[in-house]
């Protein structure tokens, strides 16, 4: 069994994980501060400014690019490299392509945000990269798949630990919705726009297959292999069983394919598609719930660490959301709860539950884990994180308590009809009604905003204080060597 | 074969993990290629009466995905009865069939816009777009001034249609796809999808319905309302029998 | 048994036999992992490969958090 000693940063690749990390709190900053801007657009119309640019049509995708692509992305970029190297105990396979990889993410990313801006868009949600774009991404998740692949063969552990597993699962689900969901033919050569290959019926089962995955592999099997390292790591103990994870890993990554097109129900799609979409829907519960399990039981006997350390913190609230939303997301399938969520806003509550509650908090308590690790220091302030942990605990509340109110509001309204069997509401009061929500909406998320921005602020200070520390140490090794001369 | 030996074997983990994660969207997206009651058959008189957009409409339809409109307005009524008081007929999967990309939507920040062609005049589309909240005053719609003051771009309305055509969408370049367009949709519409003739037939239209009130040029808004004014327009629900559709769904 | 194989032949048939198909490899999967004394051992021994990587950083973080 190799055990390494020393430090981790001369064995293992550390900078590009410390590259992909510091990215992945710029995008963060970035991406969340839009989605704030948008929610503000939805309360206060007039911050639309009349600038094409801005206008909430053209800046959502801007928002939902930057934080699923560019703060997931790079978060998952920067865990899966550095799990790969610490549980294989192996160096990163080809450095120089692994940099390829960071630029060529971060170019898609930007050029993408930028592109939209300007007009240029797929129109498919999440989807939204033109397709030079797309071709850039394929190249460098081939490149990331390879990469990936080769440093698990050359491990010098005989055994693939379930954290890879995922990550691989994500990177191998991912390559294949990007390709199949992308294909179109552009105008011309030097055209930005293209048409896609589907059309109708099958274009929107389609772009649901990919945009649930989306959802199932980038956002969720993907951050459950950081759960696995980084939880047993931080809490100082194995995860609570590993059968239990391989039961885990394969419920999930076979069922959550089949589940995309409960986004379809009641639409011009068969009603046998979407059936067996809400069958799944309801199955994928177990191996939710089971993973959630795995995590928070892994704390069993050491309950006292909530107390003390707020990394944990972060990362146990992320399950407890996770379980969360893996079981509204079930209920929200059903076919009759769907008819009255389906297009309102308590969608939007559901994936924030989901993706600020579990996928940006435990990236953040992973992160809390990594930049001391990655730096060669301590966190320069544990108060600080405690603030994030606290401003972003409540700006999530906040959010969806807000999308729940909105979305089950408007959703009974819309259905209501008064004693002559009229409606009872024109669309428009639903939305005079929807002000209120949009409001505290927009309220929690500049907390969470705000919680990420002292993050960035905090981790910042710790580079620059691992800095000094290193040129201290350097100075003192310095002198003694100038004495003993 | 033991776990052991995938946990262990990663070129086995791949391929074992790929079989797995194909199952799902094999089985739900292959069949709706090949099931033919999947999309409608809509004939009146023998004639499709659901055809491709014609250029001024496919330019306007660019312009609504440019600005992102799908994000906000849905074009997907559901077969409930609050639906069809609010916005008609629910929808067809016939309707969407040349839309590439669908643009079905996935939220409802301001009403489906599925039927919405023939609701409002052009006048009031122009106004409301330029500044919703002047005919709308709860709205929470951007202005989109700017479509009435950029001239739409048509240079290249040829090369989006062969791209279209590639697809599979019946516009026609030879004779012979001329004349199988008339036999299946009919002389008029047949001439529309003639891509030699896109841009006459984009002036044509847009100077004829002078949509947005203002003749000198073509306009963004032009297109966009020409596309807006036909949505949903295509099928006549009293030619065909109450029950006809459910026998597809 | 001819009328046994033609059951196959029905597609209306392709759902329940596919439930049961995917129930019993699920099933099966689930005995193999969770049987056996020397299994349970093997497997669960592969859950503290994270910790077994324990290098001079995450020694060092642990004492100043421990203190």
């Amino acid at each position: 069994m190799a055990v390494s000693t020393g430090l981790g940063g001369e064995q293992y690749d550390y900078d590009i994980v410390r590259k992909f990390t510091i990215m992945a709190l710029v995008w963060g900053v970035l991406g969340m501060f839009a989605g704030v801007y948008i929610a503000s657009e939805l309360a206060w119309p007039m911050l639309n400014f009349d600038i094409p640019e801005i206008t909430f049509g053209r800046l959502r995708p801007v928002h939902t690019t930057l934080v699923i692509f560019g703060f997931g992305g790079s978060a998952l970029f920067a865990t899966s490299y550095y799990v790969v190297q610490r549980t294989c105990q192996t160096r990163l396979w080809n450095s120089g392509l692994a940099r390829f990889t960071f630029w060529g993410w971060q170019i898609a990313v930007g050029s993408a945000a930028l592109s939209y801006m300007l007009g240029y868009t797929q129109a498919r949600e999440y989807a939204e990269m033109v397709w030079p774009i797309d071709i850039l991404i394929a190249v460098t998740w081939v490149a990331y798949l390879l990469i990936y692949v080769q440093t698990l063969r050359q491990r010098s552990q005989p055994h693939i630990y379930v954290a890879n597993w995922f990550f691989l699962a994500f990177i191998l689900a991912t390559a294949l919705l990007h390709i199949f969901n992308n294909m179109a033919v552009p105008v011309s050569m030097f055209s930005l726009e293209s048409y896609s290959l589907h059309s109708g019926v099958q274009d929107a089962m389609t772009q649901w297959w990919y945009g649930h995955n989306a959802v199932g592999f980038f956002l969720t099997a993907a951050f459950l292999g950081m759960m696995y390292y980084f939880v047993p790591k931080q809490v100082g103990r194995p995860v609570y069983s590993y059968r239990l994870s391989i039961i885990h890993f394969w419920a999930l990554i076979f069922l959550y394919m089949w589940v995309g097109a409960h986004h379809l129900h009641w639409t011009a799609l068969p009603d046998w598609t979407s059936t067996l979409a809400a069958t799944f829907s309801i199955l994928l519960l177990l191996p939710s719930w089971g993973g959630m399990i795995n995590g928070i039981m892994t704390l069993s006997g050491a309950w006292d660490k909530l107390r003390t350390d707020p990394v944990i913190r972060f990362l146990i609230v992320s399950l407890s959301f996770y379980g969360m939303s893996t079981f509204e997301g079930p209920l929200m399938s059903l076919k009759s709860v769907n008819a009255l969520s389906h297009y309102t806003d308590w969608t939007i509550g559901h994936v924030h539950s989901g993706a600020l509650g579990w996928v940006a908090m435990i990236s953040f308590g992973s992160i809390y884990h990594l930049v001391p690790r990655l730096w060669n220091t301590k966190m320069y302030s544990l108060k600080a994180i405690y603030l994030h942990f606290w401003l972003a605990t409540i700006g999530i509340v906040l959010y969806i308590s807000a999308m729940w109110v909105a979305g089950i509001g408007q959703g009974m309204m819309l259905r209501g009809f008064d004693q002559f069997g009229n409606l009872a509401y024109t669309f428009i009061e639903t939305v005079s009604f929807l002000h209120k929500p949009y409001f505290v909406r927009a309220v929690g998320g500049a907390l969470f905003v705000m919680g990420i921005m002292i993050m960035a602020w905090n981790v910042f200070m710790t580079v620059r204080q691992s800095k000094r520390e290193e040129a201290e140490l350097e100075a003192k090794i310095a002198a003694k060597m100038a004495q003993a001369s | 074969m033991k776990h052991e030996s995938i946990e262990t074997n990663s070129g086995l983990l791949i391929v074992l993990t790929l079989i797995v994660i194909s199952i799902g969207g094999l089985v739900e997206i292959v069949p709706l290629y090949f099931i033919d009651d999947t999309i409608e058959t809509v004939k009146v008189a023998d004639k499709d009466t659901i055809r491709p957009y014609t250029p001024l409409e496919l330019r306007g339809r660019d312009i609504y995905q440019r600005e992102g409109c799908y994000l906000c307005h849905s074009q997907m009524i559901r077969p409930f009865r609050d639906e069809a008081l609010r916005y008609g007929h629910y929808s067809l999967a016939a309707e969407s069939q040349y839309d590439h990309p669908f643009q079905w939507g996935s939220k409802r920040t301001g009403p489906d816009l599925a039927r919405v062609g023939g609701k409002y005049s052009n006048e009031w589309h122009v106004q409301h777009l330029r500044e919703p909240r002047s005919v709308v005053p709860e709205s929470i719609m951007p202005n989109y001034p700017w479509l009435l003051e950029n001239k739409l771009a048509y240079k290249d309305i040829r090369s989006r249609m062969r791209a279209l055509k590639m697809v599979g969408v019946p516009y026609s370049e030879t004779q012979a796809e001329y004349e199988a367009n008339i036999e299946r949709f009919g002389q008029e519409v047949a001439d529309m999808l003639d891509v030699e003739q896109a841009e006459t037939n984009l002036l044509t239209q847009a100077n004829r319905a002078n949509y947005d009130g203002n003749n000198s040029h073509v306009t963004e808004m032009d297109a966009l309302v020409a596309y807006l004014q036909m949505l949903g327009t295509l099928v006549d629900f009293t030619k065909f029998d109450e029950g006809y559709f459910a026998q597809f769904r | 048994m001819a009328d046994f194989f033609a059951w196959f032949t029905h597609m209306e048939n392709t759902k329940p036999l596919a439930l049961v198909l995917f129930f019993v490899t699920f099933a099966a999967i689930v005995i193999y992992v969770f049987s056996g004394k020397k299994r349970k051992k093997r497997l669960e021994s592969y859950k503290n490969i994270p910790l077994q990587d324990d290098d001079e950083q995450d020694k060092k973080i642990r004492e100043e958090s421990d203190q």
